[in-house]
């Protein structure tokens, strides 16, 4: 049997001498920015304290999580917002688009040169009738530890005819994840 | 890796129910009444005048030897112009700990390439979504909970109704004996 989320969460943490990670509470996470002006590159996450619901959901710690927090990343969604005010927004499929991106945790790119391909997931990945716009991690997925700046440096394209296309663009990473709890009264 | 049935086990034995109880799969529900532009809602904390269909609890706890794991969470919208395919900022809280936070679970509703699940319905609709958490979460007996959910979208209209279902294994009262 393969290793768990938890376990390779456990294990990370270990490693990095972040040794209560493992008492804290576990959770389904999931962190999104987005960028309402059209781009042809889009720096996600970074500076995102700027910004607030519903662009982001990060909330004032921005692009890191704060003490015994943590994200095991093991999907990747893009999205294209519909307005400047963020509040909807669709799937890549709305304009043939694919995401080439870099994930970068601390100062190391963890996902170098990826594309999240439009309908990419067709083996597996059902929504209806829509494409997918959405990449799942292989192995058990990525980490970003607490207290880490995390980014996604984001270029969209025509995902047929290859051509660079300036958009507006979201991004989301979900996966397990941990909620600090004292565990203690303090 | 822990299932639901051996982490509810283990935190309720940590919490000290010591029943076993009778296993089930627990459904539980609350339906708020909005008025007009209302974008933040709190649930499982007003149970007053509500029917069954609106709730199925009174008062925000479960009963004592009763617990339950969340496993999904289910919202429902029935506005005209409302939905729930705009971002959305859920939170979920058991005693004094946020188990779920600032989660977003819009991706979910409709379909547009976007759920977290693999095999997403093929039912397009953006007044009904349903989550299902990675991780088993659960609520022991007698322990506060509530959920609030903020809108991104103001446009929900005066008696719109907004309702958030908690669904997962549980255990409910069984004497083992008779009385």
């Amino acid at each position: 049997m393969g290793m768990s989320a938890q376990d390779k969460m456990i294990h990370v943490a270990n490693r990095l001498g972040l040794t209560t990670l493992k008492d804290m509470q576990g959770t389904t996470r999931m962190v999104y920015d987005s960028q309402t002006t059209a781009a042809l590159t889009h720096t996600l996450f970074k500076g995102a304290s700027q910004r607030t619901f519903p662009l982001t959901n990060v909330g004032a710690n921005g692009n890191q999580f704060q003490v015994d927090e943590a994200l095991l990343v093991e999907k990747i969604g893009f999205f294209v917002p519909t307005a400047a005010d963020g509040i909807d927004y669709n799937g890549l499929g709305t304009g043939n688009l694919s995401v080439k991106f870099d994930l970068v945790i601390g100062n190391k790119t963890v996902i170098k040169d990826a594309t999240c391909e439009l309908g990419g997931e067709q083996a597996f990945y059902n929504d209806g009738a829509a494409l997918s716009s959405v990449i799942d991690l292989e192995g058990v997925g990525i980490l970003i530890p607490p207290q880490v700046e995390y980014y996604v440096a984001a270029k969209t394209f025509d995902a047929q005819t290859r051509v660079a296309t300036s958009q507006r663009l979201g991004c989301y990473l979900f996966g397990t994840g941990a909620l600090l709890n004292f565990n203690t009264t303090i | 890796m822990a299932n639901q049935v051996q982490k509810l086990s283990y935190v309720d034995a940590k919490l000290g129910v010591g029943l076993p109880g009778q296993q089930t799969t627990r459904v539980i529900y609350d339906s708020v009444n909005a008025t007009a532009g209302q974008q933040f809602f709190e649930f499982f904390t007003n149970f007053a005048g509500k029917n069954e269909f609106q709730t199925n609890l009174t008062t925000n706890k479960l009963d004592s030897a009763e617990s339950m794991v969340i496993k999904s969470i289910q919202i429902l919208i029935n506005g005209a112009t409302a939905n729930l395919a705009g971002h959305l900022n859920l939170n979920i809280t058991v005693g004094n700990q946020v188990v779920i936070k600032d989660f977003d679970p819009s991706f979910n509703s409709t379909n547009r390439g976007l759920s977290f699940d693999r095999l997403h319905s093929g039912a397009s609709t953006g007044g009904i979504l349903e989550l299902r958490l990675l991780t088993d979460i659960v609520i022991p007996p007698q322990v506060n909970f509530k959920a609030t959910l903020q809108l991104g979208s103001a446009a929900i209209a005066l008696n719109d109704d907004i309702t958030i279902v908690l669904k997962g294994y549980g255990r409910i009262f069984s004497a083992g004996n008779s009385f």
